[in-house]
């Protein structure tokens, strides 16, 4: 990268002004430097393509408020589990959708995709759980509680062992998502057999 | 015809007066950065008095070295070196003596009234609004003296220098008038017209091209004529000075927005601000290689000739310095950099290395020629050049290293990035110190580089008999040169290509969809039809072009053009957009009156010179400082204060962070709060009485700006102020604290308490198109 191009014989000509005794070259400008001008002019028209037209990119607002969820989270996951905890996390974009990915793997075969159960189909296994109508208790902890240890009567397993705590508090903060918080619950009476 | 010949004196005694006083004013302002520098290491040095405290000679220093350091250089090598150019003497000796008298009149005035705190509270615009009546009134001197002494001239193609005045002198006037827009509420206060982010547009659309247009492009016009003839080489390039003059002119408008990357600004300015940065790389270097190739032939030169040294080392630190910007203005870098003193060490490359060392080396190179005697000493002007350049060089190391540990260790996290690796501030201050210790040392060599120039102008001149410079010139007068007509500057290919190319590249970028893709269409059809139509008929281009050149009423309305566009695109925008209706999520509830008292103090100590209230869009400032600062709060602020250097935390949201005595012991003395702070005592904020007096009108200035207060009465007003202020007292004394609650402290305490209130509003449209 010579900053100076080969100068052919006409480029040795000055122009024909002389301002105070100054002589003036019209040597031809250094490729490199040409070169430079183009690409950060092709850079703008890509960044501003990239990021204000198709609007393909996050904006700063977007980017901080993705960045601070995850922040949130993995506060979340190294806090205590009792209620507001999860309640919290049942609010943080990133333990929901990491609780939704769990819960369609583990769970949607019985409480079917829309969480609603036997609310929407006649043959799902498990029950509603987006109703405030809770047979084993309708806050966080409980919930949690029943995923872990399940209900061998009713055909709901043990998941503790087999998602481990970490898994469990998300598919729990997905559940609650669907719930106000602090949603007065009702406890049905167990079925009768 | 008989050919008689006229001899032409110029006028070089304006051109010495600007020399001395640039001289002066030199001395006076490095001075006040080394003590500014100081004051940083040591809070003692600002000596217990309201009027040397940082926050008030920060500005002054800013000011001192731009305005008036600067500025009676630029003068100077100006006005010596177009008469020379034109062949003609400064059009009027009353003039030339009102420019100088008039602007060392500013000088003082603003040294005077800065350290007392009369202040706009905006950066390098901080002068209160008589001074910059007269500011204007002296630049139109300027202007005139100028463009007179152009319609005199016996050359009828102006040369590249002048093109670079001519930019200097139309585009200084419009920012200038712009950013100075303001409503007075007495002789020594006003209110600047626009508010929030709308302020902050304006303002560094002003910072930044205060610095293109006032320490840029008439210091290359000045290196457009003095190396070539301290070099006595030709210019390297013309083509390359065409180019590079109308693409830095036109671009460097566009970039003001990088001095407010991340923050609430809206995006689509951000992103315009940040390419437009980058696109400016390649127009600024162009001025760096026509100086660095010029000198191709005179290199051995520069071990034995001083100019040459200061010169190749000054374009030299221009190279580092306009490398430096585009990068900086990258926004994952600035996110780094901003509001440390990485951005400090950048400035001071550029004001140090290009504008100082410009200075010194037109200075020793027309200090013989003034006063017709040499040099008293090359020696001592070579032992100026080696200090002055390791004086740069320990700075800038300082300040890069300073910036790059205080940016990183601000934004460190620990405990898988949940919490701050460093949650006191405090602790980022201390480590940087020794740094800023070193910065010092680096800015005291400098100085006393500059009192050698010093020294050796005085031992050159006293005594020695001032000359004037003479040019035999024909005495008839030359026939008139041809006109360029309207239809002709603008009808024609190059403007009409340039002209409809960013044309298109508007539409493509602000319009709706389908015009939007015309634009971009149009857009590449203008540069590939350019491109081959300045293949074809690159002649007919140059052949124009050499026209435009004997015409300075059209060369000027071009230029004019080409640097209005950038600032109307970004800002009119902004401004006519509604505001209340352009908040994002939060509206900012107005002050009461005893507040904006408060904040009218705030303002008035230049608490912004070393706090922020801008809590940008990135985690370590949203973990440190709390949620990100929206548009909508601060649209009521006349003038902003989102600031541009933390010294200390932000403050966008320590309203209610801390109780009411917290900051009552710690204004008096910080460091019985804040162990190892460097924050001066505010010791007089305890004995001074509010000045509520003034309120009425402040308030009915600021309702005249569309702050939406009530009708209020006087004694309203002051029964309000009354009631808010005894609450505080009362809190205090409860606290153990007694204070009358009339003092200044007290209105300070209910802004600071108020800082971050807003009220939640429904979302609206974040980012305000120029097509909406």
């Amino acid at each position: 990268m010579s900053p100076v191009p080969p100068v052919k014989p006409e480029e040795n000509e000055f122009r024909p002004h002389v301002y105070d005794g100054i002589r003036e070259y019209d040597k031809r400008l250094p490729n490199w430097w040409l070169y430079t001008l183009y690409i950060t002019i092709v850079f703008w028209v890509g960044y501003w393509g990239y990021y204000e037209w198709f609007r393909a990119g996050p904006t700063g607002a977007q980017d901080v408020a993705a960045e601070m969820a995850r922040i949130e989270s993995a506060r979340l996951s190294t806090a205590p589990l009792d209620d507001p905890s999860l309640w919290k996390m049942s609010r943080n974009s990133e333990f929901v959708a990491a609780g939704k990915a769990v819960y369609e793997a583990a769970c949607a075969a019985c409480h079917l995709a829309s969480l609603r159960g036997k609310a929407e189909s006649t043959v799902a296994i498990g029950p509603d759980l987006t109703d405030t109508t809770w047979v084993h208790g309708g806050r966080p902890t409980e919930v949690h509680a029943l995923i872990n240890k399940g209900v061998l009567a009713k055909g709901m397993p043990t998941w503790g062992p087999v998602l481990g705590a970490r898994k469990i508090g998300e598919v729990t903060a997905y559940i609650m998502s669907k719930h106000r918080e602090g949603e007065p619950v009702v406890i049905a009476p167990p079925a009768s057999p | 015809m008989p050919a008689s010949k006229l001899t032409l004196e110029f006028n070089d005694q304006v051109v010495r007066q600007f020399v001395l006083a640039s001289l002066v004013w030199g001395v006076v302002g490095m001075l006040v950065g080394v003590l500014v520098a100081s004051q940083l290491n040591f809070w003692q040095l600002n000596l217990g008095t309201s009027w040397l405290t940082f926050g008030r000679l920060r500005p002054l220093h800013t000011n001192a070295v731009i305005f008036a350091f600067v500025g009676n250089m630029m003068f100077a090598g100006v006005y010596y070196s177009t008469q020379r150019l034109v062949k003609a003497r400064l059009a009027s000796d009353f003039l030339s003596a009102l420019h100088f008298w008039g602007w060392q009149t500013i000088i003082v005035a603003a040294a005077v009234t800065l350290p007392l705190g009369l202040t706009r509270g905006k950066e390098y615009a901080e002068l209160i609004w008589p001074i910059n009546i007269a500011v204007a009134l002296v630049w139109v001197v300027f202007a005139v003296n100028f463009f007179w002494t152009l319609a005199r001239r016996r050359e009828p193609s102006l040369y590249v220098a002048i093109w670079f005045y001519i930019a200097t002198i139309v585009t200084v006037t419009m920012l200038y008038v712009v950013n100075h827009l303001s409503l007075p509420t007495s002789l020594t206060h006003s209110y600047p017209v626009f508010g929030g982010v709308q302020d902050a547009l304006v303002q560094w659309w002003y910072g930044h091209n205060a610095v293109a247009f006032f320490l840029t492009t008439p210091i290359l016009g000045i290196m457009y004529y003095f190396l070539p003839k301290a070099a006595e080489r030709p210019v390297y390039s013309y083509r390359l000075s065409v180019v590079h003059f109308w693409s830095l002119v036109f671009v460097y408008i566009w970039a003001g927005p990088h001095h407010l990357l991340n923050t609430a600004l809206p995006d689509w300015l951000q992103t315009l601000g940040m390419t437009f940065s980058l696109m400016l790389w390649a127009p600024s270097w162009g001025g760096m290689l026509n100086g660095l190739l010029t000198l191709r032939g005179a290199w051995d030169r520069l071990r034995t000739d001083p100019v040459l040294k200061f010169m190749a080392a000054a374009v030299t630190f221009y190279g580092m310095a306009t490398f430096e910007g585009p990068l900086l203005s990258i926004k994952s870098v600035n996110a780094l950099g901003h509001y440390t003193d990485w951005i400090i060490g950048h400035v001071h490359g550029g004001a140090l290395g290009w504008n100082g060392f410009m200075a010194a080396g037109m200075i020793y190179w027309l200090l013989p020629r003034l006063w017709n005697r040499p040099l008293h000493s090359v020696a001592l002007a070579n032992l100026h050049f080696w200090i002055g350049t390791v004086g740069i060089l320990l700075y800038m190391a300082a300040m890069w290293t300073s910036g790059i540990t205080q940016g990183l260790m601000l934004g460190a996290t620990a405990e898988n990035g949940t919490v701050l690796a460093y949650p006191n501030f405090l602790d980022t201050l201390n480590t940087i110190r020794p740094l800023m210790l070193m910065r010092v040392i680096g800015g005291a060599l400098y100085l006393v580089g500059f009192v050698l120039l010093c020294y050796n102008a005085w031992r050159t001149v006293a005594g020695a008999e001032a000359v004037n410079g003479t040019v035999e010139v024909p005495a008839e007068e030359e026939a008139p040169e041809p006109r360029l007509g309207l239809l002709a500057t603008f009808l024609n290919p190059p403007v009409m290509f340039s002209l409809l190319g960013t044309g298109f590249a508007c539409a493509w970028m602000f319009a709706a969809e389908g015009l939007s893709i015309l634009g971009l269409v149009g857009t590449l059809l203008c540069a590939v039809l350019g491109y081959a139509h300045w293949e074809s008929r690159g002649k007919a281009w140059a052949g124009w072009y050499d026209r435009l050149l004997v015409n300075t009423a059209p060369f000027t309305i071009l230029t004019f053009i080409a640097v209005a566009a950038g600032g109307l695109i970004q800002i009119v925008p902004l401004v006519i957009s509604h505001r209340a209706a352009n908040v994002e999520d939060r509206k900012q509830v107005p002050y009461t009156p005893l507040e904006l008292a408060g904040r009218d103090i705030y303002v008035r100590e230049g608490c912004y010179t070393c706090h922020s209230q801008m809590i940008r869009t990135l985690v370590p400032d949203v973990l440190r400082y709390g949620d990100y600062s929206r548009l909508g709060e601060s649209i009521y602020d006349h003038p902003f204060q989102w600031g541009s250097r933390r010294t200390g935390p932000d403050l966008a949201r320590v309203g209610g962070k801390y109780p009411n005595v917290w900051h009552l012991r710690h204004m008096e003395d910080p460091r019985a709060i804040s162990v190892g702070s460097n924050m001066p005592s505010y010791a007089w904020l305890l004995r001074d009485d509010t000045d509520v007096t003034a309120l009425p009108t402040k308030l009915s200035v600021q309702r005249a700006l569309g702050v939406p207060y009530p009708d209020w009465t006087p004694e309203q007003i002051r029964s309000r102020v009354d009631t808010q202020a005894k609450v505080i007292a009362a809190d205090l004394k409860a606290a153990g604290a007694y204070v009358a609650p009339e003092r200044e402290i007290i209105a300070l305490i209910a802004y600071l308490q108020v800082l971050g209130r807003s009220e939640v509003v429904a979302a609206t449209k974040a980012e305000t198109r120029a097509s909406q």
